[in-house]
Parts: structure tokens; C-alpha cells; sequence
């Protein structure tokens, strides 16, 4: 079946969403459409750090000021994607206290506030600072959760007529004279193949944007830095700790729910795909961040991961950390004379809305609608649900065993029915779908247990049943899972990774060649 | 003597560490002896390090199933990485207990020390009110006291008055002097025990000294009153330390004051002095099984043909010691001795007297008493007052401390003088 | 201060079974273990050598196995070593609850993801999974209980999946240790047997999660036999395992009839050596160190899951005695880029190298302490998780570690 829509938006990232959102609530109808599921790009793939603009202060005021007006327009939108932690700019004896005064008199006239805090006052507030501190300064820092933030603008869009579509890859453009009249797409799910056509095509593909635009046959300088991160068991500090120096590699530790996310490194990559950490990169921020949180040295982590950020290049330079993070927005009618065709590209994850607010502003224009933006005001429709770790806890209340779930996720405490509920909603295709929609195998184990009671709870609910075989997804998901912890394999994590072999190699003997069903009906034969 | 940190919450104290070293892989399951009969309780890996990463010290306990926790400290002694979470536990029951308030009961079971002295003075007035099925029904409704379950009742005469009032014993202590630490179940209503202690280390050449002392703490830091069990400590620290310093060492007969005082003074209270007198603290059984393996005493027993079960408590297999007491009664010709196989006899000291509590501590206890029970036994031997108290009103047997049964072979000492 | 004849440290299958025999020789001998480790995880059957294909016969296909991997545990014992350290094993679990072989090879029983797993010794319990037709088995998984997914199982195994409540308990959180004891109450057992019988289309085998009570599964199962009229049989769950605690509550029972002194819960924290050879150790339970001596040691502490063996951010090492470990020359090289490669990651070679006595070796190749002997999966040089061998090189190592032990 083929579709015909306003609005075509391709990428279902933080932008993507964004924009599809913007769209409904000025009651543009648009189609979105994502390769894989949403956030699978650099919004799933960054530190989850709601900048306060601190970081960019001295040295890109324009992004420090953007920072600040998002990050309350966030909080008022969306504050159940927030913990609003405040950050700590800790200024260690190396570091010396040069940037501090830069740092502060920046962030001032930024518009950001800050609280200068003794040595004393900072191991105050946070106990496992290096003690050697000669200083921190408190700015309004925060974590967010970007899972949420993106799949409840996609809700918000659904429910407002927009349509979208996950699993599904563009892989041409259709053509009108000389512009873009739509796309050709894949169900890479069911391999099927159908169009989509569109007054506009918005290319918010992040990483990938330039693929989508060879397909036209244009690109735009663009250069991929590869960020990696590790994942703690448990929470470091309350707050986001940066260092008071000069931006740099291995700086920055963010609380985020029950762990702690340390980053990042910058490596300059070729290809979009470039998801590995590898040893030494793990070696590198274990040992910087040491010198942030001394007990980092003997910290239990869970997963390393990295995310591909798109940097656009405004002039010639190689120091991927001074190029703008600010984001471009191309009119390829202008730039290339092909109409129907927008590239929306760079950015940060805390700027998300106000790209899509600039990309659907110019798009009103051109169609000579007056349609004013509202995604600042309007709230995202979750928003006052909140899912503490305090509430997450309460399912195992004593009063109601017998109304009690099965928690499947031991470790992130996630009960039967919030996958239920996951299901309900009809979005899910595959597997790393309702992962991506809950916090399952995001804790200690990172899915060693869990998995398994999922992937039978969903047998049990003949959801997988046509989809072949459970197995295979599971060994699908230890392999992707091994991605993730193989870097960090050292200590207690090596030690618990000995378990999961035995469970899945030894146990359950995953690994031998014959299935079950295969060998008992080769018994049968003979 | 109070640690400097008195002003922190002690329940904030929990290092944010604990849980890292846990890997999840659930041995500590296998033997929790509250999971295995309620689904109330999620188990020591949800409970405790699971459960953990969870908790902020900012926010308000919402974890209501921590109290079912008896305290055994099983899980900690199988579990392969050495994760503290009978501790985790506890710090996090005394901060949930903190904020909800605990109940006026709590306060009255745990400072049981208190009136011991004049419930012994008046039991001949107490004891028949403890069974008064009114005065229990009230006890059950207002303190929410379970009923069911028979309350201990007092000696009349307390063993630190006995030992005070008794003749002076004769020379010939060849051993030298050993202070005892009785504790309050022995001093009010078990006073048997603490007798059959004195005799059995006189027997074997060692003057028994009786030191001031308290209550250990233990009820106190079971509700999470580390205040009070701190107060109690520092009491008794301050009255055994010099006595250890002195050269004598303490021996104890309650495996759980026993624990609280040899490892909880200083691993979880913090109190000043407590490692070193831990050095010279002993269980009456590991002292004594230690003087006959360096062959220092030689006691010699008579035959006794008793088919006896032997239950180690919770407490003392948390000591890791070995099972000492086993050992010595080995030495008993005619005794059969076996081992109970079973976990935790539930009553988990207070636990078991708390209403809530109770189904489940019956639960357990019914283990242990159908393992008692495939024995077929005459007696059952354990260390700790609470198993004696629980498998007695389980199985009707008779139930001694291991010290009692051994005084009860001892050769008759020969007549000297 | 203590002194025995032989202290083990471990008490995972390795050093109970290097305990069990030091006691039938008539040693006096302390168990100093860390905790429990992998036996009461994952300890199911009796796997010697997997990789061996069901038909062949076992003693045919070590041999083989043995001269192309001289520096195998196995090498070290030899068949006859293992054939003779699974008798004295299975001397230990007479009926109803013993351990066979079905052939003189491998057979093959279903797991909890469906996957049919090589396997030598089989518990009674188990046994009926052997010759299990799909076409006519019924995998029964219970609501509540979620360490076993029936409807993987069945889907896999292409038989016929249930998933029912439990009678009288429809909670969620049940888990195996609770269900195991609710196992042995014979009128549960029968309620039980009833509502899986009302759900039976005329199969004639019926699988279960491996709950079946600690004590008395085999009466477990002959009531559920009774009830449905199929064979009924056990299939391993995710951790902990109740099979294992049978194994381990076993030894424990016996190795105690026998005066066997049993320290559990803290770890070995430092060993006592002077003049090439180990005096005795200390465990710390703090605030307190006891230490104990003996004539002999058995290292048997396990991997790094039983903290055997610990790995920095850069060197694996032997905490303990620091006994030289061999290893890939850098973390990089540790882990193959896949988990389900199909060779092993590196890392599950490393462990300790030992002479052909099992005394553990130093750098130079000599021997590292006079009285240490190494048992179990801490030795290096096997795959125990791919090859499926561990049980096996836990009870024949440990078995002859004693005894090479005692016989010095």
C-alpha cells in the first residue's frame, strides 16, 4: 500500500520526533519513517546530560544561551524526563583556577546561574569528589532521559493524526522534475517495499543524513565523531560532575537513575556504524574520571556503548570539540536547486525542540501558513507521571502479594504488566522495541535473566510464535548485549559474565548446533 | 567511646558500594529461610543489593517488606562474593523503621533488660500472668504480641544473684580465670545454663569471674535503635575491656549476644574498643574444644545413652567457626548425636513474638521441626536461647544448651581435701 | 591453633569431592569455603565431555580427546582417574536419588530454552527426559514462576507447552527454593499432579521445571506419576539450581557424619607459607582472624565467579596464593569479537598450570609450594562451559587431588 501525506520526516531520533510533534500540533499531517526503532541513533547513544549551557559558556555563548532557554522550556514540557540534579564544575589542583573565573563570568553572561562552593561545601554535597578539590562551582545541570522524551513526542504526534513508521528504511527518492515528491521506503521487517509522497521530505537522519541525501545524489560536509561512554552499577553522585577546565575528553560523569554515566572520549570515525568502545578507550575514562571520583578505579561497570555525534563543518578545522554544536538547517532548493528536500543536522539533544520548532517555521513559510509554534507551552502527555526509583520499588509492596506481577527485570524491577502495557499500544515489531520502551536489561545484569522470562512470556503470548525462533533472538540479543559489556569485562562484571555463559552456553547449551525440536526428531527418524 | 559520627543517621552510613559486588546469581535464594515461605518477602538478592541501587539516601523508605528480614545472616555465608546484605538489611530496616515510627511493642520486647530484673523478683506473680489467655489477648490487640505463642517465663531467682549467693568454690584452678559474658536470657529466665556453664569450666580447672554487664544490644539494633544498642555496648565495652586487658578471657553461651558482641560492636556499631576486645571474646564451646585440642584439659565424661539432635544456630554459623559444640559432644560416650538439616528455626529472637511475624516464623520453625522430627531424638541440643524457645514450643521435646548436656555426663569431680 | 591433615579451600563439587575422599582414607580435614559457588547454580547432571556425540563411547572418545589436548585436567587424570572418581561419586547417591549413565556415552536431555544438552550422569529425576518423544510430551511451566518459560521449551522442542497457576498459590515471586518446599508436602504434590493431568491430551511424558524438593524427589515424582499416568521429569531452570543444593546438601550431610569441620561464608583471606611450603591460613571474619593449620592443602576455589580467580583491569591473577596464572599476554586478547563464537573466549583457558601430580607450578616451571594441590575449574587449560565437562573435572580432579594429597 502506498501513502500520500503533507509531510514526510525521515529519522526517529530526538529531531525526528520533534519535528513530527511540531507538525500535529499546527495540523500539518506527516508520515515519519525509521531504519530501525526509535533513538537508535546518537539520541539513544549520548550521556542523557540536560545541559544547564555551563559546558558551552566560554566558548560558544550563542549554544550556552540556547541551552539555557530549552532547558527550562524541558522542564516545564517534559519534567517526568528529568531529574533536575544540578552539576558541579569541580576545579582539581592541575586544573588550577584560570577557566574558573573565565567559566564563571561566561556562564553569567549566559544567563546561567551559579553558586561558588568551598572544598569543604562540595564533598558536602558529594562525598566521593576527589578530596584534593580546590574548588566547585554549582550550576543547574541535569539528567534526562531521551527514551521517554522521544517516544512521548511520538505519542504526542500519533495521537494528533501523524503516522509513523519504525522498521522502515528510505531507500530513494521519489522525483518531480526537479525536486523530491516523496520516497521510496522498506518494510525491513516484512521486506516489503512502498511510497510515501509528500509535499516535503525532511531529512533529520542524523548520522546518516548524508546517506539519505546520496540517494539524491547531494551531500553536505558533515564529520562523524565517534563519543564512548561506560555505564556504573550504581549511582555515583547525585549530581553531574564536569571538570573546570577547558572541555575535554573523559570530563563529565551524569547521574541518571540507578547508574551513572561517565564520558566521554572523541574519535574522529569514517563510517556511521562505529558503535565499538574499545579496550583502551574504556582504560582512558576509567582513568581520567578516577581523578574526578577516586573510587572510580575500583567501580563496577555494566556496559560501555558509543554514539556517533554528526558535527556540521562550518569552516576547516580538526578538533572535533570547537566546531559549533549548533545545528544547520539546508534548503537543498537553494543550495542544489532541488525543491521539496530540507536536511535538518547537528544539534544536541537539549535543542531537539528548537530544531524542529526552525525546521517547521520554514516550512509554514514556504507553504504560506500562519501556524504558530505551541511545543514550547503545551505539555508532553505524560508529563506529572512519575516513575521514581521510589515508585519502581513499590511494586514489591508487602501489603498485595497476591496482586503482585512477576518482576521479569530482577535488577531494573520492571513487572509483567508495564510490558503489557508496552504491548497494548501495538508498536512493538521486535524485540529491542519494548527494551527500548522500558528499562528492561538496562541494570546489573544487563538482560542476563530477563531476556529469557521475556522472550517465554512473549511465546506464551504467541507474539514471537510466527516470527520463528525465540532462540535465535536470544542469542540476537546476547551477541549485541556482548558489544556493549565486552569492554568493561574486568572484575565483578567478569566475574558475572562467567555466570551468563554458564547459563546460556552451559545450561541451555545455546551454542551447540542442533535445536531441540532438531535433535529429538532426528531420534525420531532413526 | 561513641563514635564520632554519631550525628550522620546510621542508616546513611551504608557505603554506596555495597551492592556493586553482587553478580545476581542467586545462591543467597537457595537458602533464605523467609523467601522460601512467603513470597512477601522478594528474597536477599531483591532485598537487599537489588533493592539498593534503589534506594536514595535523600528519600523515604518505601521498602515495607524489609522487616520481614529475620536477621539470620544465611545469605551472607554462601554468598561467592562476599556482598554484605544481612547488613544492607538491617541498615535499611533501621531507616524505614526511623521514618514510619516504630510500634510502642518494639520498644517494650526490645528493652526486655529493663524489667527482666523485676519481672525474676515477682515471677511468681508475672509467670501465670504471661499465660493469663485475657492478658495475652491484650497483649496480642494493643502491642500486637502474637498469642499463640507462649512468652518466656522468669526464673525467680537471676543467675547473676545465684552466682553471687553460691559458696565460694574451692581452689586448684589450674586453668586460671575466665570471665563469662550470660547475657539476659540466661540471667532472668534461663538461668540453668549460665550454672551448667560454671560448672563445666570449674570442672575443667578454670575460675569463672562474672563481670558488670548489659544487655548486648542485640534487640535494640534488631529494631534499628542503634542509639540504644550503641549505649548498651559502650556499657559493656567499658566493663570487659579491662577485665581482657587484665589477661582473662570472655566466654559467652548465647551464640546471637555472642555475635553482636564478637562482630556487630565493631563492624556495624563502630564503637571504640570493640576489635580489641572481639580478640578475646569466645563461645564456651570453641574455648573449651580449643583447650582440649592443645591438650590443655582432658574432661572426661560418662556414658550417656541419649539419641540427641543438634541444631547450629543462624548466629553461630555466621561466626564461621566451625560447630564446636558438636565437637565436644562428640567426646560424650553413648551419645548419638546429629546434625539437624535445616536452616533457621524462624524465631529470629523478637521476629517471631511480632504479630505480623508470626505465620511465617511458625512457617520455618515447622521445617526445622519436621527435620528434628525424621531424627526421632530424646533431647535437642542448640546454642541460642531463641531456637531452644522456638523448637520447644515446635516439638515438645526437651531442649538444652550443649554446655547443659555435658555438665549433665561430667565425671563427679573427686573429692579433694 | 587447629591442625588437620588436609584443608580445602573451596567447597564447590572440586573440594567437596577432594573432602569426601581425604575422609575415606581416614584424614581429618576442614572445608574453608568462600561461599557457594557454582555447583548450587548451575549443578544439574553429571556432564563429563559433551562434545563426545551421543552413540560414542565415552572411554573411546577421552582417549582421543586427552592426546590431542595433553594439557588438559583430563590428561592429568587419565579415564581410569575419572571413571574411578564418578564410582566414588556415585557410591554417594545410592537409590532412589542416584546417577546413571544411560549407555556408555553421552544422551541428550532437554533444557529450559528447548535445546536438547549433552550429558553423562543423569539424576533419577531426570532420567525419563533421555527418551522423551516431543510428539508425545506436554511441557507444563507455572504462572508466578518465571526462572522457566514452558512455552520456549515446548516451542522448541516441538511438544505441547502449559503454563498453569499453581493450586493454592497464585502469587507472583514464587521462586524454586519455595516451590521445591512446598514439593514435599505429599498432598500439594498431588493437587499438583491432578491439575496437569486435567490439562493432558493423552501424553506420555510430562516435563517440569527441576523443583522437586530437596529431600525426597524421587517421591515427588512417582506421586506425579502416579497422578498423570505419563513419566515425568525434570528440566534445569536459570540459577539457583535445586538439583545442585541435592548435591551439595549431600556432601555436607555426610562429610559432617564423618567429623568433616565445615567454615562457610567467609573467604580464605590469607595463606600462611614458609620455606616452599603452605603452614596453614587465616579467615578473616571481621574483626577476626582464625587461623588453622594442616599438613596438606587443595586449592578449589573455582574461577573468577568463585573468586578463584581475579581479573584487574589488565591481569588475571590467584588471589589467594598468588600461584602464577596463565593468560592471553593482554586484555585485548581475552574475548573473541562474538559471545557465540564458535571457539572459546581466550580468558576460559587461563587458570592455574600444574605438574602431573596436580601441585600448581611457579613461574619457572618447578613446583610452587611442596603441600598445595589445585583442583577443579581453577586449573587451566579447559573449556569446562563449551566442552560441557564440568562436573566432570570437578570430580575427578578433586578426587585425585586428595589422594595424591594424602598419599605424600
Amino acid at each position: 500500500m502506498d501513502y500520500k501525506t503533507e509531510v514526510v520526516i525521515i529519522g526517529g531520533g530526538a529531531t525526528g520526533a520533534g519535528i513530527a510533534r511540531d507538525l500535529a500540533l499546527r495540523g500539518i499531517p506527516s508520515i515519519l519513517v525509521e531504519r530501525g526503532d526509535f533513538t537508535s541513533g546518537a539520541s539513544g547513544r549520548n550521556q542523557g546530560l540536560l545541559h544547564s549551557g555551563a559546558r558551552y559558556a566560554v566558548y560558544d555563548p550563542e549554544a550556552a544561551r540556547e541551552c539555557v532557554a530549552e532547558n527550562r522550556i524541558l522542564r516545564h514540557i517534559a519534567p517526568h524526563c528529568i531529574e533536575p540534579t544540578g552539576g558541579l564544575f569541580v576545579s582539581l589542583p592541575e586544573d588550577g583556577f584560570e577557566f574558573r573565573g573565565e567559566f564563571i563570568r561566561a556562564c553569567e553572561n549566559a544567563g546561567i546561574e551559579t553558586v561558588s562552593l568551598s572544598p569543604r561545601e562540595a564533598l558536602a554535597l558529594e562525598p566521593g569528589i576527589n578530596p584534593l578539590l580546590i574548588g566547585a562551582v554549582q550550576v543547574p545541570d541535569g539528567a534526562i532521559d531521551p527514551f521517554t522524551l522521544v517516544v512521548e513526542n511520538i505519542r504526542d504526534a500519533e495521537s494528533r493524526g501523524a503516522v509513523v513508521f519504525t522498521h522502515t528504511e528510505a531507500t530513494g527518492f521519489l522525483r518531480d522534475g526537479d525536486g523530491v515528491a516523496g520516497v521510496v521506503v522498506r518494510d525491513l521487517l516484512e521486506k516489503k517495499e512502498f511510497t510515501i509522497s509528500a509535499s516535503w521530505v525532511i531529512n533529520a537522519a542524523g548520522a546518516w543524513a548524508n546517506r539519505i541525501l546520496a540517494l539524491a545524489g547531494l551531500s553536505i560536509p558533515m564529520s562523524l565523531s565517534k563519543g564512548s561512554m561506560l555505564i556504573t552499577n550504581t549511582r555515583l553522585s547525585q549530581r553531574v560532575l564536569n571538570r573546570c577546565r577547558p572541555p575535554a575528553s573523559g570530563d563529565i560523569i551524569v547521574p541518571n537513575s540507578t547508574v551513572s554515566i561517565l564520558g566521554t572520549t572523541s574519535l574522529r570515525v569514517d563510517a556511521v556504524e562505529s558503535f565499538e568502545v574499545l579496550p583502551e578507550e574504556a582504560a582512558f575514562l576509567v582513568y581520567e574520571l578516577s581523578l574526578l571520583v577516586p573510587e572510580i578505579k575500583s567501580e563496577r561497570f555494566i556496559r560501555a556503548y558509543a554514539g556517533v555525534r554528526p558535527l556540521i563543518r562550518s569552516g576547516e578545522t580538526d578538533d572535533d570539540r570547537s566546531l559549533s554544536r549548533g545545528f544547520s538547517l539546508i534548503d537543498h532548493q537553494k543550495e542544489n536547486g532541488i525543491s521539496g528536500l530540507v536536511t535538518i543536522a547537528g544539534g544536541k539533544l537539549i535543542t531537539c525542540r528548537l530544531m524542529a520548532e526552525k525546521t517547521v517555521d520554514f516550512l509554514c513559510e514556504k507553504m504560506g501558513l500562519r501556524a504558530p509554534c505551541t511545543t514550547a507551552e503545551q505539555r508532553l502527555p505524560g508529563a506529572g507521571i512519575g516513575r521514581s526509583l521510589q515508585d519502581r520499588l513499590l511494586h514489591m509492596r508487602r501489603e498485595i502479594p497476591a496482586a503482585r506481577q512477576e518482576i521479569l527485570c530482577d535488577c531494573e524491577l520492571v513487572p509483567r504488566d508495564e510490558v503489557e502495557a508496552v504491548l497494548k499500544e501495538g508498536k512493538v515489531r521486535e524485540l529491542r522495541d519494548i527494551l527500548h520502551r522500558t528499562r528492561i536489561a538496562k541494570g546489573t545484569c544487563q538482560g542476563g535473566f530477563c531476556v529469557y522470562r521475556l522472550l517465554g512470556m512473549l511465546n506464551e503470548l504467541r507474539r514471537e510464535r510466527n516470527r520463528g525462533d525465540s532462540n535465535e533472538i536470544l542469542m540476537d540479543f546476547l551477541e549485541e548485549r556482548w558489544r556493549g559489556i565486552r569492554p568493561i569485562l574486568w572484575g565483578t562484571a567478569l566475574k558475572e559474565e562467567e555466570l551468563i555463559e554458564s547459563i546460556y552456553k552451559g545450561l541451555f547449551n545455546l551454542s551447540g548446533e542442533l535445536s531441540g525440536g532438531q535433535e529429538a526428531g532426528e531420534r525420531g527418524r532413526r | 567511646m561513641i563514635n564520632k559520627c554519631e550525628k550522620i543517621p546510621d542508616e546513611a552510613r551504608m557505603p554506596p558500594r555495597f551492592a556493586d559486588a553482587c553478580v545476581r546469581c542467586a545462591n543467597c535464594m537457595a537458602v533464605c529461610p523467609v523467601s522460601r515461605v512467603t513470597p512477601t518477602f522478594p528474597g536477599p538478592k531483591q532485598a537487599g543489593p537489588g533493592a539498593q541501587r534503589f534506594r536514595l539516601p535523600s528519600e523515604a523508605s518505601v521498602d515495607d517488606w524489609i522487616t520481614l528480614c529475620t536477621g539470620c545472616k544465611l545469605c551472607d555465608t554462601v554468598c561467592p562474593s562476599g556482598v554484605p546484605i544481612s547488613r544492607m538489611n538491617l541498615l535499611a530496616k533501621a531507616k524505614y523503621l526511623r521514618e514510619q515510627g516504630r510500634k510502642p511493642r518494639d520498644w517494650v520486647l526490645a528493652r526486655s533488660d529493663l524489667y527482666g530484673e523485676s519481672a525474676s523478683r515477682l515471677a511468681t506473680v508475672v509467670n501465670p500472668l504471661m499465660k493469663n489467655t485475657v492478658i495475652r489477648k491484650i497483649l496480642d490487640s494493643v502491642l500486637e504480641i502474637d498469642a499463640r505463642r507462649e512468652l518466656p517465663s522468669y526464673e525467680r531467682q537471676t543467675f547473676h544473684r545465684w552466682f553471687r549467693a553460691r559458696p565460694v568454690a574451692a581452689g586448684g584452678f589450674t586453668q586460671g580465670r575466665v570471665a563469662y559474658f550470660h547475657g539476659c536470657f540466661v540471667d532472668t529466665n534461663e538461668t540453668d545454663v549460665g550454672k551448667a556453664v560454671v560448672a563445666l569450666l570449674e570442672s575443667q580447672g578454670l575460675e569463672v569471674a562474672l563481670p558488670p554487664q548489659n544487655c548486648c544490644g542485640l534487640p535494640r539494633l534488631g529494631i534499628g535503635d542503634f542509639r540504644g544498642a550503641r549505649e548498651m555496648g559502650a556499657r559493656n565495652i567499658a566493663s570487659l575491656l579491662p577485665v581482657v586487658r587484665d589477661g582473662v578471657d570472655v566466654v559467652f553461651s548465647s551464640t546471637s549476644c555472642g555475635m553482636m558482641l564478637r562482630h556487630d560492636y565493631s563492624q556495624i556499631l563502630g564503637l571504640a574498643g570493640a576489635e580489641e576486645l572481639a580478640e578475646h571474646l569466645f563461645d564456651v564451646s570453641e574455648y573449651l574444644l580449643s583447650l582440649y585440642d592443645d591438650k590443655k584439659i582432658t574432661p572426661a565424661f560418662l556414658p550417656v545413652k541419649v539419641k540427641a539432635a543438634y541444631f547450629a544456630p543462624c548466629h553461630l554459623r555466621a561466626m564461621n567457626i566451625g560447630l564446636p559444640a558438636l565437637e565436644l559432644l562428640g567426646l560424650v560416650p553413648g551419645l548419638d548425636v546429629q546434625s539437624v538439616d535445616a536452616d533457621c528455626c524462624g524465631l529470629g529472637g523478637l521476629y517471631g513474638f511480632k504479630k505480623e511475624n508470626c505465620a511465617v516464623a511458625e512457617a520455618i520453625g515447622g521445617d526445622l521441626a519436621k527435620a528434628v522430627a525424621r531424627i526421632k531424638p530424646d533431647i535437642v541440643i542448640t546454642d541460642c536461647e531463641g531456637c531452644r524457645m522456638q523448637i520447644r514450643h515446635l516439638t515438645g521435646l526437651k531442649v538444652v544448651h550443649p554446655v547443659q548436656l555435658l555438665r549433665d555426663s561430667l565425671k563427679p569431680l573427686p573429692v579433694t581435701g | 591453633m587447629k591442625r588437620y591433615d588436609l584443608i580445602v579451600i573451596g567447597a564447590g563439587l572440586a573440594g567437596l569431592m577432594a573432602a569426601r575422599t581425604a575422609v575415606e582414607m581416614g584424614a581429618r580435614v576442614l572445608i574453608a569455603g568462600g561461599g557457594m559457588g557454582a555447583l548450587t547454580l548451575f549443578g544439574n547432571t553429571i556432564d563429563v565431555l559433551g562434545r563426545i556425540p551421543p552413540g560414542e563411547d565415552i572411554a573411546e572418545g577421552m582417549s582421543g580427546f586427552i592426546d590431542s589436548f595433553p594439557e588438559h585436567p583430563y590428561a592429568r587424570t587419565g579415564w581410569e582417574g575419572v571413571e574411578k572418581a564418578l564410582d566414588a561419586f556415585q557410591e554417594l547417591f545410592p537409590p532412589p536419588y542416584h546417577f546413571s549413565g544411560v549407555t556408555r556415552g553421552n544422551c541428550l536431555l532437554p533444557t529450559g530454552a528447548g535445546t536438547m544438552r549433552p550429558t553423562f550422569l543423569i539424576p533419577a529425576t531426570m532420567a525419563s527426559g533421555v527418551g522423551m518423544m516431543p510428539a508425545s510430551t506436554l511441557v507444563v511451566g507455572f504462572r508466578g514462576f518465571k526462572d522457566f518459560q514452558a512455552e520456549t521449551v515446548s516451542l522448541h522442542l516441538r511438544c505441547r507447552g502449559a503454563v498453569i497457576p499453581f493450586p493454592r498459590y497464585r502469587m507472583g515471586g514464587m521462586t524454586a527454593p519455595a516451590i521445591a518446599r512446598l514439593m514435599e508436602d505429599h498432598s500439594f504434590v498431588e493437587r499438583l499432579g491432578e491439575e496437569i493431568y486435567q490439562r493432558m491430551e493423552g501424553e506420555r511424558f510430562i516435563g517440569l521445571p527441576a523443583f522437586f524438593g530437596l529431600r525426597e524427589p524421587v517421591a515427588a515424582m512417582k506421586t506425579l506419576e502416579a497422578a498423570t499416568g505419563a513419566r515425568v521429569f525434570e528440566i534445569s531452570i536459570l540459577p539457583p539450581s535445586i538439583p545442585g543444593m541435592r548435591i551439595y546438601n549431600r556432601f555436607h550431610e555426610r562429610l559432617l557424619q564423618r567429623g568433616t569441620a565445615f567454615l562457610m561464608g567467609t573467604p580464605v583471606s590469607e595463606a600462611i607459607v614458609k620455606d616452599g611450603r603452605c603452614r596453614g591460613i587465616i579467615v578473616k571474619n571481621a574483626p577476626l582472624g582464625a587461623g588453622y593449620q594442616a599438613d596438606r592443602f587443595i586449592l578449589a576455589t573455582g574461577r573468577f565467579l568463585g573468586g578463584g580467580l581475579w581479573a584487574g583491569i589488565e591481569r588475571i591473577v590467584e588471589p589467594l596464593f598468588h600461584v602464577p596464572v596463565a593468560q592471553p599476554s593482554r586484555r585485548g586478547e581475552w574475548f573473541k569479537g562474538r559471545f557465540f563464537d564458535p571457539e572459546a573466549h581466550p580468558v576460559s583457558q587461563a587458570g592455574v598450570e600444574t605438574a602431573a601430580d596436580l601441585r600448581p607450578l611457579n613461574e619457572k616451571g618447578g613446583i610452587f609450594l611442596e603441600n598445595l594441590w589445585a583442583a577443579g575449574s581453577i586449573l587451566a587449560h579447559h573449556q569446562s562451559i563449551e566442552e560441557k565437562s564440568r562436573e566432570g573435572i570437578d570430580i575427578a580432579t578433586g578426587y585425585m587431588a586428595a589422594r595424591q594429597a594424602l598419599a605424600s
